[in-house]
């Protein structure tokens, strides 16, 4: 339908424009990864499930820093510093350098090996 | 019901129910074309009134070793990211929804009914807070500082000159970032206004996005549906505004970013 008002331009529409009923439905376009990453990761409701698996877990951690964090040093410089009161994060932050800099390290590899599969 | 048996290693095999999200009053049969992970099947549990939304899983994959294994491989964990997320939007679809957070797994059905009894009323405020709403995403941008063209009295050959220029063009990146975070500060306050609460997320990798230039604002904003016209006319004007800002807007989400419970 053609909608004179038209959407909220979005580079990247995810499930159709506001207000339209019913706009509920699966996305039009995939949302991006980091969208998807941060909410499904870091937001919604923990209850602790039979299977223990704490996401706190460095190991997994890694993978929030390393999808969230490596643009931080520029945001920083800039002021831009709430989440340090984040808990997910705020409770890692001794070593965090330390851990940045392996991130940095391992980002670099998995980069350059994107694509390819990173079984192994 | 879920077998389980210790198999080598003393490891746990069989299958487990992983838990999307609760919600309350969702038909049986109202996800039956959506599918879970690996294919699997949904199913709604009713319980004190509310709907749990599981499917099962195999604990090879989803057990706590497979789980560490997996997390860690990115492509494991964008599909399951991804078809977790759509679950959670084809349950909100049909009413208020709380999403749970990723890897949610109990062994049976008994042991998903427990954590509703657990944390029913915390689960029902999460309802009666996010009914009738949705998360919109909206960002700003600080675009990346280009050289200035030279200015005519700055301009000319040496070191002096040269140094002159840099310093104009630190001044001028430093002037324009700090420009930039009072407008991602002006327009979150805008959207905030019209919103029922707001959050402000780290900004997120531009290696992952392709976003150019420093994400100076990711705000989450929970908006009455009813209202959802008034919030897109404030992303416009924002927009309008601030055109060099690159405001985007993606909604509506599920509520992730206002789902978290008091503690019982």
């Amino acid at each position: 339908m053609t909608d004179a008002s038209g959407p909220v331009p979005a580079s990247r529409p995810y499930s159709g424009p506001v207000g339209e009923r019913g706009s509920w439905g699966r996305p039009q376009q995939p949302a991006n990864l980091a969208d998807i990453l941060e909410r499904v990761l870091d937001k919604g409701i923990i209850i602790a499930g039979d299977i223990r698996v704490n996401l706190l877990d460095i190991e997994l951690l890694t993978i929030k820093i390393r999808l969230l964090i490596v643009s931080v040093d520029k945001a920083k410089e800039m002021g831009i510093d709430w989440w340090r009161n984040d808990p997910m994060l705020s409770t890692s932050e001794q070593g965090l350098a330390d851990e940045n800099r392996r991130l940095r390290e391992r980002l670099e590899e998995l980069e350059s090996g994107e694509g390819s599969s990173q079984g192994g | 019901m879920a077998e389980q048996a210790t198999g080598h290693g003393g490891r746990l095999v069989g299958r487990g129910r992983y838990l999307y999200a609760v919600s309350r009053g969702l038909p049986s049969d109202a996800l039956a074309d959506v599918p879970g992970l690996g294919d699997g099947r949904l199913e709604v549990l009713e319980h004190q009134g509310l709907s749990a939304v599981v499917s099962d899983v195999d604990l090879e994959e989803y057990g706590e070793e497979g789980l560490r294994r997996n997390l860690e491989r990115l492509d494991w964990l964008e599909e399951v990211a991804r078809r977790h997320d759509e679950v959670v939007h084809a349950v909100a679809e049909h009413g208020p929804v709380a999403p749970l957070r990723l890897a949610t797994i109990c062994l049976d059905d008994v042991g998903v009914r427990r954590r509703v009894e657990q944390w029913h009323d915390a689960l029902e405020q999460v309802l009666d807070r996010v009914e009738g709403r949705g998360e919109w995403s909206v960002k700003a941008f600080a675009a990346r500082a280009e050289p200035q063209p030279a200015a005519s009295d700055a301009a000319g050959e040496g070191g002096a000159a040269y140094l002159r220029r840099k310093k104009a063009e630190t001044l001028t990146r430093a002037e324009g970032e700090e420009q930039a975070l009072k407008v991602a500060e002006e327009v979150h306050a805008r959207l905030s206004a019209v919103s029922v609460a707001s959050r402000r997320l780290p900004p997120q990798d531009p290696r992952l996005t392709g976003h150019v230039g420093t994400m100076t604002l990711n705000g989450a904003y929970l908006v009455d549906t009813a209202r959802a016209d008034e919030f897109a006319d404030a992303v416009r004007a924002a927009q309008a505004d601030h055109p060099e800002a690159g405001i985007d807007a993606a909604g509506p989400w599920p509520p992730y970013s206002f789902a978290m419970l008091e503690q019982p």
